[in-house]
């Protein structure tokens, strides 16, 4: 066997290649394709003993590889009647090598400046809070600006008191659309032949989102057949029925709380 | 009128006790002068500190300037803090950051495509570090992130603003000297070929 091969020390399918191609002593311009696959696939299989989904990454330029190779062994008959020469299949391949070795390079440059700039020490941004104004001396100002300063206090905890409970409260609506279902259930189940217009579903202070969620329960209901809905014309009143399916249900649940119980 | 000489001691004093980089444009406005005559007094600062060989130096970072100690002197801060964090950056990272800095903005898919190989992992990294970010969004489908060099960068590479990264074509124009003299060869042989296949 011939070389034993550092793994780690590639960074990427293309950087193999660019190695494989430089230690063969070949130009870049004039690549042996057959000679750099196969040994492009030798140092592959080696990868793929040590860790699969590291060499997964390198398979798709070993097929590329197998391609061009391919095309490499066809007579290149495909001379135009106007002259045109046929494309190196390895063109493309070139120029993406080309571009990493470019980066490559840059890399390198970058690295010759990071050791000059990580010889630069420099302090973190200061806390000034030790020279700007802090909380008491904002008291100590006359009484005007003390009054104006408390009023934005109380506006601002208004505001955050107002925030926190729309808050709590669309937290809560969140999961409710089970909850919602329930409630409609219930709703027909103290008169189960009565028809409700789809607005005594809602709460009169209820929000736009508790209106989409009542409607979208509905919609569910209906799904399930537990509910009938009728639409007299556009933008009109929604009337809504309840189904045999829905009262049957509640047997059923009587029999859940039943064992439950037990 | 503030004079000159005041007002660059009062830049000094404020560059001291801010720490990090000091915008031209805030210290401009306490004295109520222009831009570039607030941008011109820094850079005579940096020069005198330059010149005078200071222990500590005064460093430009987009528009910024922050009080920095003197490269020479790295090594004695260094046994002042052992043990010392390492904080050289690895090979592949050092690549996408090449890419990133060269090519900004640019997609995830830009990068991977010139390494040809998943750069996820090392993008993140890059990014807790703060030397990259996210700078906005390509229009391309599924409007990718687009990724682009922070201050941060600037500052680990000792560079003034991104017109200081060396020209990509210098790097280009070196690895043509390398390989020139093989390519007219290489493209007389497949002239060859190609001519000699309509004679048959």
């Amino acid at each position: 066997m011939g070389y034993k091969v550092k793994l780690n020390v590639f960074e990427g399918p293309f950087d193999l290649l660019v190695y494989l191609i430089e230690n063969a002593q070949m130009s870049i311009y004039d690549i042996k394709i057959s000679e750099i696959t196969d040994q492009y696939l030798e140092y592959v299989k080696e990868i793929e003993r040590q860790d699969v989904s590291a060499a997964a990454e390198f398979m798709v330029l070993a097929a590329s590889l197998l391609e061009i190779k391919s095309k490499m062994l066809l007579p290149r008959l495909a001379v135009g009647e106007e002259g045109a020469a046929s494309e190196d299949p390895r063109s493309e391949l070139v120029e993406k090598l080309l571009e990493y070795k470019r980066f490559k390079l840059l890399a390198e440059m970058l690295r010759e400046k990071e050791d000059a700039g990580l010889r630069i020490m420099e302090k973190p941004q200061e806390d000034l809070s030790v020279y700007s104004c802090g909380a008491e001396e904002q008291l100590s100002l006359d009484l005007e600006q003390f009054v104006s300063a408390f009023h934005l206090f109380l506006q601002k905890k208004k505001r955050l008191e107002e925030i926190r409970r729309h808050h709590m409260r669309s937290e809560k609506q969140r999961i409710t659309t089970e909850a919602r279902m329930m409630d409609i259930r219930d709703f027909f189940r103290i008169d189960p032949f009565r028809e409700a217009n789809f607005k005594e579903l809602v709460d009169k202070k209820d929000d736009r989102y508790d209106i989409a969620l009542t409607f979208s329960s509905l919609l569910e209901m209906m799904k399930e057949n537990r509910l009938e809905a009728e639409q007299k014309y556009l933008f009109g009143d929604i009337i809504v029925r309840a189904t045999e399916y829905l009262m049957e249900e509640k047997p059923n649940d009587q029999q859940k709380n039943h064992e439950s119980r037990i | 009128m503030t004079s000159k000489k005041t007002m660059k001691a009062a830049f000094e004093s404020m560059m001291f006790i801010w720490g990090g980089p000091l915008d031209v444009k805030v210290a401009a406005e306490i004295f109520n002068i222009n831009w570039k005559d607030a941008y011109d007094y820094f850079v005579e600062l940096q020069e005198e500190y330059d010149k005078d060989k200071r222990g500590i130096r005064i460093r430009e970072v987009n528009k910024s300037f922050q009080f920095v100690t003197a490269q020479e002197n790295a090594e004695y801060i260094e046994r002042l803090c052992t043990p010392v964090k390492q904080r050289k950056l690895t090979q592949s990272a050092l690549e996408v950051l090449a890419i990133i800095a060269y090519k900004q903005p640019v997609t995830k898919g830009e990068i991977e495509a010139v390494r040809g190989i998943k750069c996820d992992r090392i993008i993140d990294g890059l990014q807790k570090k703060d030397l990259v970010g996210e700078v906005g969004r390509s229009t391309g489908v599924g409007r990718p992130i687009l990724y682009g060099t922070t201050d941060a960068f600037l500052k680990h590479f000792g560079f003034k603003n991104l017109k200081e990264l060396p020209d990509l074509e210098e790097t280009a124009g070196h690895m043509a000297d390398d390989t020139d003299q093989e390519e007219p060869t290489d493209s007389v042989d497949l002239q060859q070929i190609s001519l000699q296949l309509p004679e048959k």
